[in-house]
Order: structure tokens, then C-alpha cells, then sequence
């Protein structure tokens, strides 16, 4: 079945205009200047009139594109919305967005590459650790609604044949991301957060005199121009596991051992070689030991579950 | 039904009697939505509702989004499943919007063959929604409604009509809408939409964020009063009220219904939207 010609190019037409980061009548020039557009193509397509011109009625769709996708952005980035402040997010969402269109029937997907383009973009040279913000937030969006499993509990891993203990593979439930990041982004998104919560306290503070007064909140930036300096992430390696409990989200930075130890889990390492791996530097009794307590701690969190049967 | 609603939902009864979900929002593996969905459907009927099928795109259907819906609608067991009489995207890209069509014959002949593919894809007559618009195109040469109209005729997919997307696209095109009611077969209807709008001036917006507004209460009066009592949905969307506002404007729906129909027959009114 192939698309009559004439509506793929009004489609064609159409989108470029409302995708268009400055506009339709910016986007239109635009495409006149490399020759894919005449001048009058627009009017030629949509009918305008005293009220609205054909710019005009194509502006409301462009506006409603544009701010669907930067709404859907700043709930799964409220941290980093937080870091750069309306202005500057607003401007790194029209930078992406000309890049990474939405490529999904769902709009959950729409910031699946922002933290990739983030490492690319002048914001991250600015602010370094920025993108590692980023991917933290969106492992956080990404496994809110991952497959769920049943998480092993303590009886499961007791139930395991004791002498055959070293031979166990167990696995990582599907909602739970292993990050290696070259930033303290869990130490950033707390910060971040404990800043916005107070500011949403005050504001609520303020708004309650506010209203007898007339006075609105303080805000931390705003979109004169005079946003607060970027925060600055801490360079240092820092590991993470993000993971789903019950329908709860939650990270925290790890050590060495622990984002080996789920690495390796992932990988289909049986217990035996992960043990093997926490000797280094210790007695078979203390790496046993340390086993058992990320184990412990893993179970506690809902973590693991039975590996997959072959 | 709105993340605000859940627990009021789930946890005691309503006077709702069924619920709408938006396709897109459960077509995931796993988590909060997916939990929500099968305890609410655990307890009502249950309709299918989506934004991205772009049933008039000049792309090829996405055959990975019409299998999801297939295995949503077979996990659900909606009552029916409908989308948008529209396009959502072109290029492999997606505006998430619903993007009006040109109301010509080549386009008509394209959406046909696109339903009567999605349909037999799916195993079910699904339905198409009217889009609220802003644009409307120098080459249509067809109303609006004579096109939904042939679109269902030569399909056989259902309508579900949007009684306050009617009203605001007459007001941003100027046309009569209760010509558009009256152009609209009486056995095609499957379901109606009610929602709020803003006034921006010079246009109106599809926000659904308002109360459903008098003129379009009227407007739903004489839907009825032609289709007869068909099942009635209020859409909200942003600032969303609370559950028992939203029940009082779905049993404004119920009782218009119930007056206006002949000897006061059953209506199949009151649905919310699962988001």
C-alpha cells in the first residue's frame, strides 16, 4: 500500500513547519532558503482568515508540540530541571528535540537519548556531571513501569542446596539499572531535591502571607536571563544501583564489591566465582561473609530474582 | 481516572460505571500502570482509548504498535477499542498530537485501506474519534463529518463522537454543529465524548482541563436526541478535579440523556478516563 503523494508531501510539509524550533514562519523561510519550500506553500495548504492567518493556525500546533514534549521532559528530568532552571532547560529541550524527535507511539520514550545528548552538548562542558544527572533520572523513569518479577526472599535463598551453593546463578530483576558514573549524581539528585523541596516549603510559606499580601514566591531562577550558576557534581567515580520495590523507586550509590558482585549476578556468574571475586584481599571466610551481607541486602531490597532456566 | 483518583477508585464503589484507558499508558511491561489497569478492570468495564495509531499517516502502519495493542486489548478485554480519526506523525517521528487531515477523496481512500488493515490486524472493528482542529485545508472538498461519515460507511469501524471537539472546531471553522450531528449516521455511533475547553480569544483550545460548558451540553442534548442513549464519557485532563466533581458532571450526562430519550430508557453514561 503506498501513501498517495499529494498527502505525503502536505504531511511532510506540516511537520516541518510545526517541528520547526522558531517558529512556522522561521521554519517556512527555512525551507525556502534550501529550496524544499516556496513562499507561498503554507497558504497554499491551509486556509487562513481575518482572525488567524495560515501561520498563525499552524503556530498552535507547533506551540503544542513543543511544550507536550518539554512537559513530558521535565517530569522525567525534575532534578536537572531543578540544576539548569526554566530558561536553560527549555533551550537544551529545543537543542534535542531537533536531534531526537520523538520516534515512539508512546510519549514515555521521549527522553530515552537526553542524557547521551547531554554529554555532547556546550551545558555539560559548563556544568560537568550534568549528563551524569541525567542518566541517573532516567534509569529512575525507565523502570517505574519494567517487567515486573518476583523478588527470591530469605526462605528462597535458604532453600538453595547448601553444597551446591557455589554452583547458584541468580538474577537481577528486571526493574533495577546498574550505573557507573564519573560524578557523584546520587549525592547531586539529593542536594537538588532537598533544594527544591525547601523552596516548594517556602513557597508555600510565602504564598499563604502572599495571598493576603498579593506577593507571590521566590523562585530560584527565573526566565530573565538570570539563572543560578550550574551546581557543580563532584568528580569522582561513583557506582549506583536504581531499582523498583513494589511500585517505589529507589537508588543509592554502592562500592566496588557490591557493583562487581551485580555485575557479575547479571552476567550469569554462578555465587562460587562472585565469592571468588570478593577474595581478593581478604580470607575465604571474610569474602563469604561479605557475600552473605550483599546478599542480605539485595533480598531486603527486593533485587533478586531465580535466573532464567535454560 | 487520574493518578489523583486511583485509591478512591480501588477502594470503595463509584458512581461510575465504566472507565476509559489511554492505550499508550499501559502498553508497558510491568509497575504501577499495569497494576492499576487490571484492578480497575477487576471491577468495571474497561474501553481502549489511543493517541498514536496516526490512522492517517502516509507511513507504514507500525506493525510493533499494532501487536501491542493486540496484546493489550487480549489481556484487557476492553469493550471496545478506539483512536483518532487523525495523524500522529510522519518520517518515523511522532508529534504526540492529532494532526487534522485534508477532507478529500485521496485521503479518504488512504484511511479506508489503513482501518480495514488495523481491523483485520486486530480481529475486532475498532472506533475513530473526531479531532478538535485549528487548520483546516484549501483542498478539502467534503464537510468534516461527511468524511467521518464515509470513513465508517466504507469501513465499518464505529464512530465515537466528540460532542465538545464538534463545538470547538465549528467555532474555530465557522460551520453549523448541529449540521455535523445531523450528517452523522445514527447507527454508527458507538460512544460519546464530553470535555472542557479554553477561550483563547480568538480560537478555542481542546485543553480538557475546564467544565464541560453550556453550549456543549446543549449540543450533547441533541446528540442524544438523535443517536439515542449512547455510552458517555467526561475527559479531563489537566487540572483535575476531584472524583466527586467529576462524578456530578457524569450524572449531568446521565440525566440529560435520561430526559431527553424517549420514556426514560437505561443510559450507558458516566465513563471516566484512565490516564
Amino acid at each position: 500500500m503506498s501513501a498517495p503523494p499529494r498527502l505525503r508531501d502536505d504531511q511532510d510539509l506540516f511537520w516541518g513547519l510545526i517541528a520547526a524550533p522558531e517558529g512556522v514562519r522561521q521554519g517556512l523561510e527555512a525551507l525556502v532558503g534550501r529550496g524544499a519550500a516556496r513562499p507561498d506553500d503554507l497558504d497554499a495548504l491551509i486556509v487562513g482568515d481575518e482572525r488567524l492567518s495560515s501561520f498563525d493556525r499552524l503556530d498552535i500546533y507547533a506551540n503544542m508540540y513543543f511544550f507536550r514534549l518539554l512537559d513530558c521532559l521535565k517530569e522525567d528530568y525534575p532534578r536537572l530541571l531543578e540544576a539548569l532552571g526554566p530558561a536553560r532547560f527549555h533551550n537544551l529541550v529545543t537543542d534535542y528535540l531537533l536531534v531526537h524527535p520523538s520516534s515512539h507511539p508512546s510519549l514515555r520514550y521521549v527522553g530515552t537519548h537526553l542524557a547521551d545528548f547531554l554529554a555532547g552538548h556546550a551545558l555539560e562542558r559548563e556544568g560537568p556531571g550534568l549528563a551524569d544527572l541525567a542518566c541517573l533520572e532516567w534509569a529512575r523513569a525507565d523502570i517505574f513501569d519494567a517487567a515486573d518479577a518476583r523478588p527470591l526472599t530469605r526462605a528462597d535463598i535458604a532453600a538453595l542446596p547448601q553444597d551446591e551453593a557455589g554452583d547458584v546463578r541468580l538474577a537481577l530483576v528486571p526493574a533495577c539499572r546498574l550505573l557507573r558514573l564519573a560524578h557523584d549524581a546520587p549525592r547531586a539528585w539529593r542536594d537538588l531535591k532537598e533544594r527544591a523541596d525547601g523552596r516548594a516549603a517556602a513557597a508555600g510559606a510565602t504564598g499563604a502571607a502572599g495571598a493576603a499580601t498579593g506577593e507571590g514566591a521566590a523562585c530560584a531562577h527565573d526566565d530573565s536571563g538570570h539563572a543560578e550558576p550550574l551546581p557543580r557534581l563532584a568528580r569522582r567515580p561513583t557506582a549506583a544501583r536504581v531499582w523498583r520495590h513494589g511500585f517505589a523507586v529507589h537508588h543509592r550509590s554502592i562500592d566496588d564489591d557490591e557493583i562487581d558482585s551485580l555485575e557479575g549476578l547479571r552476567a550469569g556468574d554462578p555465587l562460587g566465582v562472585i565469592a571468588q571475586r570478593l577474595s581478593a584481599g581478604r580470607t575465604p571466610e571474610r569474602a563469604t561473609a561479605r557475600l552473605g551481607a550483599l546478599l542480605q541486602g539485595w533480598i531486603e531490597d527486593g533485587l533478586i530474582a531465580a535466573a532464567p532456566t535454560e | 481516572m487520574r493518578r489523583d483518583h486511583f485509591e478512591r477508585v480501588l477502594s470503595a464503589p463509584t458512581r461510575i460505571d465504566w472507565f476509559e484507558a489511554i492505550t499508550e499508558n499501559f502498553m508497558v511491561d510491568g509497575g504501577k500502570p499495569r497494576d492499576v489497569l487490571s484492578r480497575v478492570r477487576e471491577r468495571y468495564p474497561v474501553v481502549l482509548h489511543g493517541v498514536s495509531l496516526s490512522i492517517g499517516s502516509t507511513d507504514p502502519l507500525n506493525e510493533d504498535y499494532l501487536a501491542a495493542l493486540k496484546e493489550l486489548a487480549g489481556r484487557v478485554q476492553p469493550a471496545w477499542v478506539s483512536d483518532h480519526l487523525c495523524w500522529a506523525g510522519v518520517g518515523g517521528h511522532y508529534a504526540h498530537d492529532l494532526l487534522p487531515l485534508p477532507y478529500t477523496e485521496e485521503a479518504l481512500a488512504h484511511v479506508v485501506a489503513r482501518v480495514h488493515r488495523v481491523q483485520e490486524r486486530l480481529g475486532r472493528a475498532i472506533a475513530l474519534e473526531n479531532v478538535s482542529s485549528y487548520v483546516s485545508y484549501r483542498q478539502s472538498t467534503m464537510p468534516e463529518w461527511e468524511f467521518l461519515a464515509e470513513v465508517a460507511r466504507r469501513s465499518g469501524c464505529g464512530i465515537l463522537l466528540d460532542v465538545n471537539n464538534i463545538y470547538v472546531s465549528a467555532r474555530n471553522h465557522g460551520f453549523d454543529a448541529r449540521a455535523y450531528i445531523d450528517g452523522v449516521p445514527v447507527d454508527t455511533v458507538w460512544q460519546f465524548h464530553l470535555a472542557g475547553h479554553s477561550d483563547k480569544g480568538d480560537f478555542l483550545l481542546d485543553t480538557h482541563d475546564h467544565p464541560v460548558c453550556d453550549p456543549v451540553w446543549d449540543l450533547y442534548a441533541h446528540a442524544v436526541r438523535r443517536f439515542g442513549p449512547v455510552s458517555t464519557l467526561i475527559e479531563w485532563d489537566d487540572h483535575i478535579p476531584t472524583f466527586e466533581r467529576l462524578e456530578e458532571e457524569s450524572e449531568r450526562a446521565r440525566a440529560i440523556a435520561t430526559g431527553v430519550v424517549a420514556g426514560g430508557a437505561a443510559v450507558v453514561a458516566g465513563g471516566a478516563a484512565v490516564a
